[in-house]
C-alpha cells in the first residue's frame, strides 16, 4: 500500500460517484495471514493472484466491471513500456472509470494509480505541455483528497523542472495552508518538506538577487532596494527550512542553501550547529555529505587544522575512498603529531584499497613519496603494520603482470610511482618493477635509475639494507 | 572517487517494514527521476530541462526473439579446435573449520569432465538436425498451481483462499504407488505375524495363508490396476485389518505428502534455485568473436560452449556444434568475468561448484570443483583479482574461495540478517573494496570484512522503514554493479531487487537507496545485467528479467558527482512468446505443446553491447535460456532519433505517434523458426513412465470387424494406428466416407413454420395443418429419431474407447496432452459389448456384488463411468474390464490416471 495515512475516517469524495454511502475499508487482511500461513514467513508474492485464478477457486468472482479495469489498467502499463504515449492515452481516458468502482478499496486506490500514470504520460506525450499537465494536476489534487499535499508537491518539482518558478511557489504555498481531516505525522512531514521546498524557491530568487546586488554599485539607486529584498528572503527562508532538517533524513539540498545564506548574514554559529547537528546526530545516517559540508565550511572559515582533521578522520571511517581523503593526507602529513603521520600512510592505503581508485596517480605519487620518508625516518613498523593485511592480495590487484603492461601502456608516469612502491613494499624481484625497469624510456631513464636505487636501499623486503 | 555533491532528499526513518505511516517520498514514479533540482544558479534549470529527458528508446530487430541455430555455414571460420579435458588442479588442502569439503581428484566425477564431441578424433559435424538436439529435449512444464490447489467452493471470500488439495493427491498416490504406500507396512507385518489359527473354526472363512496376502501386499501390482488382484483372500484380510491399516498407512502418508506438497507448492510461487542465472557470455579473442556458455539437455546437466560471431547489423551467426561438458547436476548459475585480461567460468549446481579458466585457445579447463554439503545458493566471481569466488551455501557461511588458497570462511550466521525469515537462502558478491564482501539474504544486505572480525558488518540494505518497504517485502536478488568499469556509474553501487521494486544503494551511504523505482513485474525478478555503455554518452543499460519472460530495459545515469538516477522511461522487451506468430500454422496439439515450451521460466540472461567499430549505430545483442534448454536472442537498436525528441518540440502527429513497433517478420526468420521446430518436432516425446495397458481389442474387435466391409476395416487400422501415434485424425486418412448418415435437419424455426402455414392456408388447407401440429408436437411423433442416432453415436464412441484407452489414462505429466480435464472422457465401455456375465463374476463373489453395486452407484458420474452405475449388479463392469485386460498388460510402474476413486478396503 502506497498510501500513507489512516484512511477509516474519510468519506471518498469522488466526483461522479453515484454511491457514497460506502465507508472506506482498508484492505481485508483476514486472507493474507491464511496465505500466508502457508507459504510461509509473510513473504509476499504479487503472481499469487493469477496462481489461484487459473484454478478458479471459489472466492468474490470479479465483477465484469473490475475484470474490464484492470484490463485496461495493464493496457496502459503496456503501452507505457512499450513508449506508446499516445495508445496508453487514449486506454487512459478509458480507465477513469475506475473512479466509479462500487469496490470501495479500489476506488480509494485509484487516484493514485491515475495519478502515477497519467502524470507519466503527460510528461513523456510529445503533444503535452506544461498547460496540460497543470490541469490534470489540479483536477488530480482534488479527486481523492487524500493525495493533494503528494500530487502538490510533484506538480511543483515538475514546474521547477520547467523553470517556472513563480508557479511552483505558487503551488507549494497552496498546499501548505491547505487543511483537511485529522492531522497525522505523516501530513505533518509533508507539509514540512512542502515549506522546505518552497524555503529552497525562495534561496533561489534569494540567490539572483546576490548576484545582481554583486553586480551592481553600492552606490547605484537600486542597491538598497535589492538589499532589502535579499534582506527580507533571508528571514522567511530559515523559517521554512530549519523546521525539515531537524527531521531525520537526507536534506542536502536544503542543508547547503540554507547554510550559504546563515553564512552570507554573518550567523556563523548557527551555520556551524546546523551543519554539526546534520552530521553527528545518530538518528540522522550517516551520509558523508554531511560531514563534507562541515569540512567545507570549517574550510572556508580557516578552522584549526585539528578541528579539521577531527571531521575528516570520521569521513574516513564512513568513506575512505573520498578524494578528500588525499586532503586528509596533506592535513595529516603537516601536522605536528606523530599519531598523524602513521594515519596519514593508513589513510593513503586505505584509499588505494578500492577499484575506483587504483589508477588515480595523486594517490600513487603521495604514497611513493610519503612510504619513502616513512622508511628513511625510520618508521618501518608502520608500514608493515599496513603491509601486513594487504600483501596476500595487493601484489595480484595492483602489482601484477597485466596491470604493468596495461599500465606502462597507458600512463607511464602512474607506472612508474607503482613500480617505485611496488619495489619498495616487493623488493626488487617484483614482477612490475622489473618490467619497468626493463622498459627502454628516454625521458624517464634517470628517474627510473634513482627508483633503482631507493628501492635498493629503503625496501621493507631487505630491512637489513636500510639501515 | 567523487560522492554525489547532493542527495537527493529522502526521510530516512528506522523501524519495520509496512509502516503506514511513513508518506513514501520516493514517489516511484519513473519521470520523477529526471527531474532535478536547480543548482545553486537558478538559472541552469532552463537548461537542465533540454539534457535529462532524452527518450532512450530500443527498437527490437524483430518483433520476437529468435532461437538460435547452429549454422554449418560458418564451420570452416573457425579451426577445430578441442576441449582439453585438463588435469585438474589438486585442490587445496581443506580447512577443517568450513563447512565445505573440497573434492579430491577422484571426486571430480561430481563434475566429471567429458571430452567434448570435437575433442573425440575431430569428426565432421553429423548432421545440422542432430546439432540442435539440445533444444529439443522433450519438456515437462512441471507442476501448476491447478495440479495443487484445491478447486473447492469457499465462497463469500473476499479473495479466494489458497488450499492445498492433499485429498486429490493422496488417493492418486494410493492409486499410482500402491506399491510404496502399503508395501513397507506388509513387510513389516510378516515379520510379526503369527501363523496360528484356531482349529474349530470353519477354515474357509477366517484363516488366510498370511504368508502369501502378505507378499501380496509387498504390493507389487503387476497387472497395473489394483483392483486386478482382487481376490478372496485380500478382501477377507482387509476386512480384518482394515481399522488398523488404513488408519495408519493414510495419516503417515497424508502428513508426509502433504510436507511434499507444501515444498511443491513454495517452489511453485519462487523457485530459487536459477537465481542470478545460467547463461553468460564469455568475450573471445576479438569483439566480433564470443562464447555462450550454458546447460543444456533435458536434465540441465551438459555444459554448452557455443561459439558466437557477431556482425554488425546482421544477427549473430553460431558457429557449429556446441563444445560439451557432462556434468552430475543441473547447472543453476553459470557467472563468468574477466580479470586482468583472464576469464574465468563459475557454475553452481545444488551441490556442487566449480571454476573453470578459459586458456590461450579459448578453451576451458577445469580449476577446482567442490562439494557444498548444505547445498550452494549463490556464487561470484571477483571482479578485482582473477580466479577469487564467493560461494554461499544454505547453512548461512559466506566463503571466499580461490583456487591456489583455498576456501576461508568468511561470514557464518544460520539466522537471518534483519528479522526471522524461513528463506535459506543466502547470496554472496563482491564490493568496491576486495576484501568486502556483500551477504545477503531474503531480510537484508551486509557488508562483511573479511579481515575484520568474524560476525561483524555494517548493514548495507535492510527490509524495513529505511527503504520505505511494503509489508511482505522480500529480497530476492542483490547485485554488485562495478563489474563494467566505465565511468559511467561508480564503482559503489547495488542493485537489490524485491517483488515489488528495485533499489539502487550505495555502499558509501548504507541504508539510504539512492533510487528506489518500481518494477511491476509479474513474476519473481532473478536476473539483472547491467551493460555497459553502447556509446560515450554515459548512460548504462540494465536489463531485467522476470521468470516467466518478462524483460525490462533501463537506463542508469549518475556519472561523476550526480546521484544515479534513471534516464528516460523504462521499456519492456518482446518475451519469447512474443515469437509465436513467426512459427508456421501448426495442428493444435503441436501448437499446444510449442506454446507451453515458449512459455517455459526463463533461467539465464546474457546481453553483449558488441564494440565493433565498422557498425554505424551501437546495437545490443540479448540472449536468453529458458527452462527448456532453448536460448532465443534479440537483435535491438536505439531508435535513431531518440534524443531528439523532446527537444525538437512537437512535429506532426504522423511522426511523432509511429511509435507502432515498425519490426516484422523476414522470411529468414521464419525460416529460421520453422528450422528450429523441425528439429523439436523430430524427437518424439520421451515415452512416459507409464506405458498404458493395451487391451484384447484384437480379440474384441475381431467378430465385429469381420462383419464389415473391408474398407471400414482399414478406416479402424488408420484411427488405431493415429490414436496410437497421437496424432490428429485427418480427413484423408479415412479416405471416402461412405455416405454418413444427414445431420439432424434443422428444427424449423417459426419463420418456417410461418411460411409454412401461409403456403398450406393459401391453399386452402389452414386447420388440416394446425391439426396435424398440433398433433406433431404432442404426439411422439418425432420422437424415434433422435434416440436413435445417439445411440449409433455412442457406440462409434465406445469402439474408439476400447481401442485405446490410454488417451483417457494418460499420465497428467505428460507434455503432449493437455491438461486431462480439457480431455473428453471417453465413456467406459459398456460391458455387454465385450464380456460374459461370467468373467464378470469371477473377480467378485456374490456377497459383494450388491455392496460394489452400491458403492459405484455412489460415485460421481464425471469420475466413474455412466455406464457403471446403469448396468445390471451382476456386471460389475469396471472390475471385469481390467480382469480381462490384466492377462495382456506389460508392467505398469509410475503413475496412473485414477478412473474410479480409490477403496481403500484392505
Amino acid at each position: 500500500m502506497l498510501m500513507g495515512g489512516r484512511s477509516s475516517n474519510f468519506k471518498p469524495f469522488v466526483i461522479g460517484m453515484s454511491d457514497f454511502s460506502e465507508e472506506l475499508k482498508g484492505p481485508v487482511t483476514d486472507d493474507e495471514v491464511e496465505t500466508s500461513v502457508l507459504t510461509g514467513a509473510g513473504m509476499h508474492f504479487p503472481w499469487l493472484q493469477t496462481y489461484v485464478e487459473t484454478v478458479a477457486i471459489g472466492g468474490k468472482r470479479k465483477k465484469d466491471f473490475a475484470q474490464t479495469t484492470s484490463a485496461c489498467l495493464s493496457f496502459v502499463q503496456e503501452a507505457l513500456l512499450k513508449h506508446q504515449w499516445q495508445q496508453a492515452a487514449e486506454y487512459m481516458y478509458s480507465y477513469f472509470q475506475t473512479l466509479e468502482d462500487s469496490d470501495s478499496y479500489k476506488r480509494q486506490a485509484a487516484p493514485e494509480i491515475i495519478w502515477k500514470l497519467g502524470s507519466e504520460i503527460l510528461f513523456y506525450h510529445p503533444k503535452s505541455n506544461v498547460e496540460t499537465f497543470n490541469t490534470f494536476a489540479d483536477r488530480m489534487k482534488n479527486i481523492g483528497v487524500m493525495n493533494y499535499l503528494k500530487i502538490s508537491l510533484q506538480h511543483a518539482l515538475y514546474l521547477l523542472h520547467h523553470g517556472m518558478l513563480e508557479d511552483a511557489k505558487r503551488n507549494l504555498s497552496e498546499a501548505e495552508t491547505w487543511r483537511h481531516g485529522e492531522n497525522t505525522s505523516s501530513r505533518g512531514i509533508l507539509i514540512n518538506l512542502i515549506q522546505a521546498y518552497k524555503g529552497l524557491l525562495q534561496y533561489y530568487t534569494w540567490s539572483k538577487k546576490k548576484m545582481e546586488l554583486s553586480k551592481l554599485d553600492k552606490d547605484d539607486y537600486a542597491y538598497n532596494a535589492v538589499a532589502q529584498d535579499v534582506f527580507n528572503h533571508s528571514w522567511k527562508t530559515s523559517a521554512n527550512i530549519s523546521a525539515l532538517i531537524k527531521i531525520p533524513g537526507v536534506w542536502d539540498p536544503f542543508v547547503k542553501s540554507y547554510v550559504e545564506m546563515l553564512e552570507f548574514y554573518g550567523d556563523r554559529d548557527g551555520a556551524q550547529e546546523v551543519l554539526t547537528n546534520y552530521a553527528y546526530d545518530e538518528k540522522f545516517p550517516s551520509n558523508p555529505n554531511a560531514h563534507i559540508y562541515l569540512y567545507n565550511f570549517l574550510k572556508r572559515q580557516k578552522a584549526p587544522r585539528s578541528k579539521m582533521i577531527s571531521v575528516l578522520k570520521i569521513l574516513y571511517q564512513i568513506v575512505p575512498s573520498h578524494k578528500l581523503m588525499l586532503e586528509f593526507h596533506t592535513l595529516l602529513r603537516k601536522s605536528e603529531k606523530e599519531e598523524h603521520h602513521k594515519l596519514g600512510l593508513e589513510v593513503l592505503f586505505g584509499v588505494l584499497d578500492f577499484a575506483g581508485c587504483t589508477k588515480n596517480i595523486t594517490a600513487w605519487k603521495y604514497l611513493a613519496k610519503y612510504l619513502k620518508k616513512t622508511l628513511m625516518g625510520n618508521h618501518l613498523a608502520w608500514v608493515q603494520d599496513e603491509w601486513n593485511s594487504r600483501k596476500n592480495w595487493w601484489p595480484s590487484f595492483h602489482f601484477s603482470y597485466f596491470w604493468a603492461k596495461s599500465d606502462w601502456k597507458e600512463d607511464t608516469a602512474l607506472a612508474c610511482e607503482k613500480a617505485f612502491v611496488a619495489g619498495l613494499l616487493l623488493g626488487k624481484g617484483c614482477r612490475y618493477f622489473r618490467y619497468i625497469l626493463k622498459q627502454d624510456h628516454q625521458i624517464l631513464g634517470k628517474k627510473i635509475k634513482r627508483m633503482k636505487r631507493s628501492v635498493k636501499k629503503y625496501s621493507i623486503v631487505n630491512p637489513r639494507l636500510s639501515y | 572517487m567523487d560522492f554525489p555533491h547532493s542527495l537527493r532528499p529522502a526521510l530516512f526513518m528506522t523501524g519495520p517494514l509496512g509502516l503506514s505511516d511513513i508518506p513514501d517520498l520516493s514517489f516511484m514514479c519513473s519521470w520523477q527521476h529526471a527531474l532535478t533540482l536547480p543548482e545553486t544558479q537558478p538559472q541552469n534549470s532552463e537548461n537542465g530541462a533540454l539534457h535529462v529527458t532524452k527518450d532512450l528508446l530500443w527498437e527490437p530487430a524483430t518483433p520476437g526473439p529468435l532461437p538460435m541455430l547452429p549454422s554449418l555455414i560458418g564451420e570452416s571460420l573457425i579451426p577445430p579446435g578441442s576441449f582439453h579435458t585438463a588435469p585438474p588442479i589438486l585442490p587445496a588442502a581443506p580447512t577443517p573449520e568450513t563447512f565445505l569439503s573440497l573434492l579430491s581428484l577422484c571426486s571430480l566425477r561430481a563434475l566429471g569432465c567429458l571430452q567434448s564431441p570435437r575433442a573425440s578424433g575431430c569428426t565432421p559435424v553429423p548432421s545440422p538436425a542432430l546439432s540442435v538436439t539440445s533444444s529439443s529435449d522433450p519438456w515437462d512444464p512441471g507442476l501448476t498451481a491447478r495440479d495443487l490447489l484445491f478447486r473447492g467452493g469457499y465462497r463469500y471470500r473476499r479473495r479466494p483462499r489458497v488450499v492445498l488439495d492433499v485429498t486429490e493427491q493422496i488417493s492418486r498416490f494410493l492409486w499410482d504407488h500402491g506399491d510404496v504406500a502399503f508395501a513397507p507396512l506388509g513387510k513389516l507385518m510378516l515379520e510379526n505375524f503369527k501363523l496360528e489359527g484356531a482349529g474349530s473354526r470353519t477354515k474357509k472363512t477366517t484363516v488366510v495363508s498370511v504368508k502369501k496376502l502378505l507378499q501380496d501386499l509387498g504390493g507389487h501390482q503387476p497387472w497395473g490396476c489394483p483392483w486386478a488382484y482382487l481376490s478372496n483372500r485380500q478382501r477377507r484380510f482387509s476386512i480384518l485389518g482394515g481399522p488398523i491399516l488404513g488408519t495408519s498407512v493414510a495419516s503417515h502418508l497424508a502428513e508426509l505428502l502433504h510436507e511434499e506438497l507444501v515444498l511443491r507448492w513454495e517452489q511453485l510461487l519462487l523457485d530459487e534455485a536459477c537465481t542470478g542465472g545460467a547463461l553468460a557470455w564469455v568475450p573471445g579473442r576479438t569483439p566480433q568473436f564470443g562464447q555462450l556458455v550454458y546447460p543444456a539437455g533435458g536434465a540441465l546437466d551438459r555444459l554448452h560452449f557455443q561459439e558466437v560471431v557477431l556482425s554488425p547489423g546482421d544477427s549473430p551467426q553460431f558457429l557449429g556444434n556446441p563444445g560439451r561438458i557432462q556434468l552430475q547436476g543441473p547447472v543453476r548459475q553459470v557467472v563468468t568475468c574477466t580479470v586482468q585480461g583472464e576469464t574465468l567460468l563459475a557454475v553452481r549446481s545444488d551441490y556442487h561448484c566449480a571454476v573453470w579458466k578459459f586458456g590461450k585457445q579459448w578453451q576451458p579447463s577445469l580449476l577446482q570443483a567442490m562439494q557444498v554439503e548444505k547445498g550452494a545458493t549463490g556464487i561470484s566471481l571477483s571482479p578485482h583479482l582473477p580466479g577469487e569466488l564467493a560461494i554461499c551455501s544454505r547453512s548461512g557461511a559466506v566463503c571466499l574461495w580461490s583456487p591456489e588458497d583455498g576456501l576461508q570462511q568468511v561470514y557464518k550466521d544460520p539466522e537471518t540478517l534483519v528479522f526471522r525469515d524461513s528463506s535459506s537462502w543466502r547470496w554472496a558478491d563482491f564490493t568496491a573494496h576486495p576484501r568486502v564482501l556483500t551477504v545477503g539474504d531474503r531480510t537484508g544486505v551486509k557488508m562483511v570484512d573479511t579481515q575484520g572480525p568474524p560476525g561483524c558488518g555494517l548493514l548495507l540494505f535492510r527490509v524495513g522503514a529505511e527503504a520505505s518497504c511494503q509489508k511482505g517485502e522480500r529480497v530476492l536478488l542483490t547485485q554488485y554493479l562495478g563489474h563494467s568499469s566505465s565511468e559511467c556509474l561508480p564503482p559503489t553501487l547495488h542493485l537489490v531487487c524485491t517483488q515489488f521494486s528495485l533499489y539502487l544503494v550505495d555502499e558509501r551511504l548504507p541504508l539510504v537507496p539512492m533510487l528506489k523505482w518500481n518494477h511491476g513485474l509479474p513474476s519473481p525478478l532473478l536476473l539483472a545485467r547491467l551493460l555497459p555503455p553502447p556509446r560515450p554518452g554515459c548512460v548504462q543499460p540494465l536489463l531485467l528479467g522476470g521468470q516467466g519472460g518478462q524483460l525490462q530495459l533501463l537506463h542508469l545515469a549518475g556519472e561523476g558527482a550526480s546521484v544515479p538516477r534513471l534516464a528516460g522511461p523504462p521499456q519492456s522487451l518482446p518475451s519469447r512468446t512474443d515469437s509465436l506468430p513467426a512459427f508456421p500454422l501448426l495442428e493444435p496439439k503441436i501448437q499446444w505443446r510449442l506454446q507451453e515450451r515458449l512459455k517455459a521460466p526463463t533461467i539465464g540472461l546474457a546481453a553483449v553491447v558488441p564494440p565493433l567499430p565498422s557498425a554505424p549505430t551501437p546495437g545490443l545483442v540479448l540472449f536468453q535460456l529458458s527452462a527448456a534448454g532453448d536460448v532465443f536472442y534479440q537483435q535491438l537498436r536505439p531508435q535513431a532519433d531518440s534524443d531528439h525528441r523532446r527537444d525538437s518540440g512537437p512535429r506532426s502527429d504522423t511522426e511523432s505517434d509511429c511509435r507502432a513497433p515498425t519490426a516484422s517478420w523476414t522470411s529468414q526468420d521464419t525460416a529460421g523458426c520453422s528450422q528450429w521446430l523441425k528439429a523439436l518436432l523430430k524427437v518424439p516425446l520421451a515415452p512416459p513412465v507409464w506405458t498404458a495397458p493395451t487391451f484384447t481389442h484384437r480379440q474384441l474387435l475381431g467378430s465385429i470387424e469381420l462383419r464389415r466391409e473391408e474398407e471400414e476395416g482399414q478406416r479402424l487400422d488408420v484411427l488405431r494406428k493415429a490414436m496410437a501415434q497421437g496424432r490428429l485424425l485427418l480427413q484423408r486418412d479415412l479416405g471416402s466416407l461412405p455416405a454418413a448418415e444427414p445431420p439432424p435437419a434443422p428444427e424449423s424455426g417459426p419463420e418456417d413454420k410461418l411460411s409454412e402455414r401461409l403456403g398450406e392456408a393459401w391453399a386452402g388447407r389452414g386447420a388440416a395443418w394446425w391439426e396435424r401440429q398440433q398433433g406433431r408436437t404432442s404426439g411422439p411423433g418425432r420422437q424415434p429419431r433422435r434416440p436413435k442416432r445417439r445411440t449409433q453415436l455412442s457406440s462409434t464412441f465406445s469402439l474408439s474407447g476400447h481401442m485405446d484407452p490410454s488417451e483417457d489414462t494418460s499420465p497428467p505429466h505428460s507434455p503432449e496432452w493437455p491438461p486431462a480435464d480439457a480431455l473428453p472422457q471417453p465413456p467406459m465401455t459398456p460391458p455387454s459389448q465385450e464380456l460374459t456375465p461370467d468373467a464378470c463374476a469371477q473377480g467378485v463373489p456374490a456377497e459383494r456384488r450388491q455392496m460394489l453395486h452400491d458403492y459405484m452407484a455412489k460415485l460421481p458420474p464425471q469420475r466413474g463411468t455412466p455406464g457403471c452405475a446403469t448396468t445390471p449388479p451382476s456386471s460389475q463392469a469396471s472390475s471385469v474390464w481390467t480382469t480381462r485386460s490384466q492377462q495382456h498388460t506389460p508392467i505398469l510402474s509410475g503413475s496412473q490416471r485414477p478412473r474410479k476413486k480409490p477403496r481403500m478396503g484392505f
